[in-house]
């Protein structure tokens, strides 16, 4: 305010000092006829006025005027004027300036308002263009209230909604300020009250003005159609009603749709668990009742007087490998919550590769019994990495292998370091763990999605068991110890599996 | 006696196939639709216990294919919990069902009424059938228990002599009342609930605890020509 004041006290020295000058050479020219001289001073005047405000128009004017009088219009040398023709002559000149000063004034301010609306427009334009960038993110509102305050060079901005009874504020600008809620609350339910829609301005009025700390802070309703949906808070730049108003509609949809899209992900989720549910409880189901029908039915054949011995043994190893087979199913079912409910812990420690092959073979010792496993083990020295983690991952790769080819092919397990160190790789090199099968590999259309939970491919469908977890738990397995597992075809047949594990080794002394 | 296993289950193949043997049945297996039908052509069974989830072929479509040459009974054996499969392959001809995980006796029992029913004379619409103390004489349309003649409207009459003709089978809500109803009447169960109940009320001894004419839960009704009431 005061900046301005300053600059207008300034223009009305410099017209004074134009006025003095034109007085000067008039005099100096010796011009002497009032029609001359009352002429060049309007042309003064207008000048003034089509560059200043009105107040320095007027200010020049007068000063025209009085110079007009002292210098010019007889007798000179002083404010009195002896000829009535000459009262007429000077009430016309200031006449004249003044609706001059005025007209232009008013041209001028017409300018100064659409060069301003023009700003609003453009920053209303950008700030359209927030909200439409604006992502689904938690802080989507806490966005939206920063890019109110960045794109209308605000101090202080508020995205106030109503809340089961409190309020929501997302604050953003240079400055804080604590919103009276009991404030928030009444304008909402005046805006709620009545539309207050201000026919002669356009725009719905029910703008309030509260003061904290001495300052002045705007609230505006947030109207979605008609129906307020909370407060907008703003201080700092004057911002005209109307724009304010506009503003107030962009936030407004804004908020809706970063309401919707919140809306959209939580069905989303909710939507991904059902199918989740779903897929498990098929799979459990068709995975329980074959192990249990023929455990029943092989547990009643033992005790049956016309069975000979060796059907005998053979129903009790049947039972025990459905049991066994069962007991896979829960403790992958359990390993799959574990993973769900990201309660694997992870812990390294010094290991020698051949314990983690060691290890993953005696955990499928009895289905892996009908293929011929060999071991090529690079560098048998310490490696850190979490053992058992990756043994459970190199058991489950083996379980597949085993699974899904036939029975007495050749299942090969290779471990390599790699000690690459490009950025993307983890620091210390990482352990290389490889299962080559000879079975029929996988088809092309199942490869991108063989670690997807309970995807099972076509062949994979063909086989009765299998539940499609266990890929997906090598994967989440392996992610807890910022591992990695791909799958590709060999190009002489069969499949193979690559795990990669971050594991530093252990230095040659 | 030779049956013939469907069941892509090694597992299954090796629990049910001893099973059936040491109650001297004679059994060939077959892991998949193609292997089934070929043995069907080649081993002419004398009943067929079909597993629903092949490989290869839909079970039910392999009930199809079978039941379009043959009357052999085919007891159907679904994992799935859904009903659907079992009416499917029901209506495509399927004499019973079991349901894994299944018991042994449930499906030793279900394999000798089957057998019964092959066995027993070929069921037509003239003659007399006797179940238990009931006695449906086609002929004369009539229906006696201990020889006091029961009264039955004609459609009850209908839905009887359908059931006892197909004694020991399951039949689907949808067969029974297109065959008494009409094709337009398979979307209206309530007729034959009331039907039931009412042939029920007239033919059982204690209509609550039927002996003859018994529920399959979703699926259908049955009736038990021994009068023995449920599961043989």
């Amino acid at each position: 305010m005061s900046a301005r004041l300053h600059r207008d006290w300034s223009r009305i020295a410099a017209a004074v000092a134009t006025v003095a000058i034109v007085t000067a050479a008039l005099r100096w020219f010796a011009v002497s006829n009032a029609a001359t001289v009352s002429t060049t001073y309007l042309m003064v005047v207008l000048v003034v006025a089509a560059s200043s405000r009105l107040r320095v128009a007027v200010v020049t004017s007068i000063a025209a005027m009085l110079s007009l009088n002292f210098f010019f219009l007889p007798p000179v040398g002083n404010f009195s004027i002896a000829d009535a023709q000459n009262w007429v002559a000077l009430i016309a000149f200031l006449t004249v300036s003044l609706i001059a000063s005025n007209l232009s004034a008013v041209a001028h301010a017409r300018t100064q308002e659409a060069v301003s609306r023009r700003d609003e427009l453009a920053r209303l334009f950008d700030l359209s263009r927030d909200v439409l960038m604006m992502t689904d993110s938690p802080e989507a509102l806490a966005v939206l209230a920063r890019s109110v305050a960045r794109r209308f060079d605000l101090d202080f901005v508020a995205v106030a909604l109503p809340r089961r009874g409190d309020w929501n504020v997302f604050e953003a600008g240079s400055q804080h300020a604590d919103l009276d809620r009991r404030e928030l609350t009444k304008a909402l339910a005046s805006a709620q009250a009545s539309l207050e829609f201000d026919a002669h301005a356009r725009t719905y009025a029910g703008h309030r003005t509260m003061t904290v700390e001495g300052r002045d802070i705007r609230l505006v309703p947030l109207r979605v159609g008609t129906k307020p949906i909370g407060i907008l808070a703003a201080a700092g730049r004057p911002v005209e009603a109307g724009t304010l108003d506009a503003l107030a509609g962009v936030v407004a949809i804004a908020i809706e749709r970063a309401q919707f899209l919140e809306e959209r992900t939580a069905s989303e989720l909710m939507r991904q668990s059902e199918q989740l549910k779903t897929a498990l409880l098929a799979s459990l189901g068709h995975d329980l009742r074959t192990p249990l029908t023929a455990i029943r039915v092989a547990a009643s054949n033992i005790v049956t007087p016309g069975l000979p011995p060796d059907d005998r043994a053979g129903q009790s190893e049947l039972i025990l490998t459905e049991v066994e087979r069962l007991t896979r199913l829960f403790e992958n079912t359990l390993e799959m919550a574990r993973i769900d409910a990201g309660a694997v812990a992870t812990e390294s420690r010094w290991t020698h590769p051949s314990e983690i092959v060691a290890a993953a073979r005696d955990q499928v010792e009895h289905t892996l019994a009908a293929h011929p496993v060999t071991v090529s083990i690079e560098h048998d020295v310490p490696v850190r990495l979490d053992p058992r983690l990756t043994a459970s991952a190199l058991a489950h790769l083996l379980e597949n292998a085993a699974q899904y080819t036939p029975a007495g092919s050749a299942i090969e397990i290779t471990v390599r370091r790699d000690e690459t160190r490009a950025t993307e790789l983890p620091p210390d090199g990482q352990l290389v763990i490889g299962v080559r099968d000879h079975g029929p590999g996988i088809a092309a259309a199942d490869l991108p999605h063989v670690f997807e939970r309970f995807y099972r491919g076509a062949a994979a469908k063909a086989r009765a068991s299998g539940t499609g977890m266990g890929l997906w738990i090598v994967r989440g397995l392996l992610a807890v110890e910022q591992g990695q597992v791909f799958a590709e075809n060999c190009p002489d047949g069969g499949a193979k599996f690559t795990i990669l594990v971050p594991a530093a080794v252990k230095e040659a002394p | 006696v030779r049956i013939l296993l469907v069941d892509d289950e090694a597992a299954i193949q090796r629990a049910v196939g001893p099973l059936l043997r040491s109650r001297g049945y004679e059994v060939d297996v077959a892991g998949t639709g193609a292997d089934a039908l070929g043995m069907f052509e080649s081993r002419t069974p004398d009943l067929i216990v079909l597993d629903l989830g092949l490989p290869d072929l839909e079970g039910t479509e392999v009930c199809r294919r079978i039941r379009a040459k043959s009357a052999v009974p085919i007891i159907v054996l679904s994992a799935r919990g859904a009903e659907g499969d079992k009416v499917n392959a029901l209506d495509l001809g399927a004499d019973d069902y079991v349901t894994k995980p299944f018991g042994p006796e449930e499906l030793l029992a279900r394999i000798r009424v089957a057998l019964r029913r092959v066995g027993s004379e070929e069921p037509t619409d003239s003659g007399v059938f006797r179940a238990g103390d009931l006695t449906i004489d086609y002929d004369r349309h009539r229906v006696l228990r201990n020889d006091t003649e029961i009264r039955l409207t004609p459609k009850e009459f209908e839905l009887l002599s359908l059931l006892v003709r197909n004694h020991d089978r399951v039949l689907t809500h949808r067969a029974i009342l297109k065959a008494v109803w009409g094709p337009n009447a398979v979307e209206q169960p309530e007729h034959l609930w009331t039907l039931v109940a009412q042939l029920r009320k007239k033919i059982e001894p204690d209509p609550a605890t039927p002996k003859y004419l018994l529920s399959e839960p979703w699926v259908g009704y049955r009736f038990v020509a021994s009068g023995q009431g449920s599961r043989d």
